[in-house]
């Protein structure tokens, strides 16, 4: 089976080499997919994450990707 | 056991298209049923067992025990680290096949990492593999 990581401590994760991980940058703790209630930015997070099963190889790489609205609500 | 080189990434290819996909959650955020054992964060050196989590769970009936990390966000709402909503939404949409029968949580924090490494790893893909049935599987920290 194919994996993806969501991943808030890339640092940490980075030693593990996952085979696809997604870094929703600035992200804190504890809010992999986005804040309680935001149910739009938690499925693009999502989306975007089960979206690199179908890019081109990076095994081992932590992939991010902004996602402003996390900034700007909660 | 098969030995994984530490040099080697275990890098699984899907071919099919997502939209055929049947996807499985696995959380390391210590989420489990209400009604399961907590993990036990009395241990100090953490709790190597995990819970299997049916597809059709309400987000209600699931908690967070987990004492190295602020859960106070996935309290209020799971999906933070469990999106079980959003992976709903996704199969309804089309962008996945669908649910796989079953999902996983575990508590990631332990100091018994070989064990947590050749024991709880091993047996949670062997469940999602032989029972949950899922071809992809999301992974999400606390």
């Amino acid at each position: 089976m194919s994996t993806v990581l969501i991943t808030v401590s890339p640092e940490a994760s980075r030693q593990g080499r996952p085979p696809r991980a997604l870094y929703p940058k600035n992200f804190a703790i504890g809010n992999a997919l986005g804040r309680p209630g935001m149910a739009e930015l938690q499925k693009r997070v999502l989306r975007e994450a089960l979206g690199l099963i179908k890019e081109p190889p990076r095994p081992g790489e932590i992939i991010e990707r902004d996602f402003p609205e996390y900034a700007t609500t909660g | 056991m098969t030995e994984l080189s530490r040099k080697c990434v275990p890098f699984t290819p899907y071919e099919r298209e997502l939209a055929r996909a049947t996807v499985a959650l696995v959380t390391a955020g210590g989420v489990h049923l209400r009604d399961q054992p907590p993990f036990n964060i009395a241990d100090e050196l953490g709790d190597l067992s995990f819970r299997v989590i049916a597809s059709d769970v309400q987000a209600s009936e699931l908690m967070v025990t987990h004492h190295h990390y602020d859960h106070s966000d996935a309290d209020r709402d799971i999906n933070v680290v469990f999106p079980i909503v959003a992976l709903r939404a996704l199969a309804e949409e089309g962008f996945i096949g669908g649910l796989a029968r079953e999902h996983v949580g575990f508590m990631g924090y332990t100091m018994q990492l070989m064990r947590m490494y050749e024991e709880t790893a091993p047996l949670i893909a062997e469940e999602v593999d032989s029972k949950s049935r899922a071809d992809i599987v999301v992974l999400t920290g606390g």
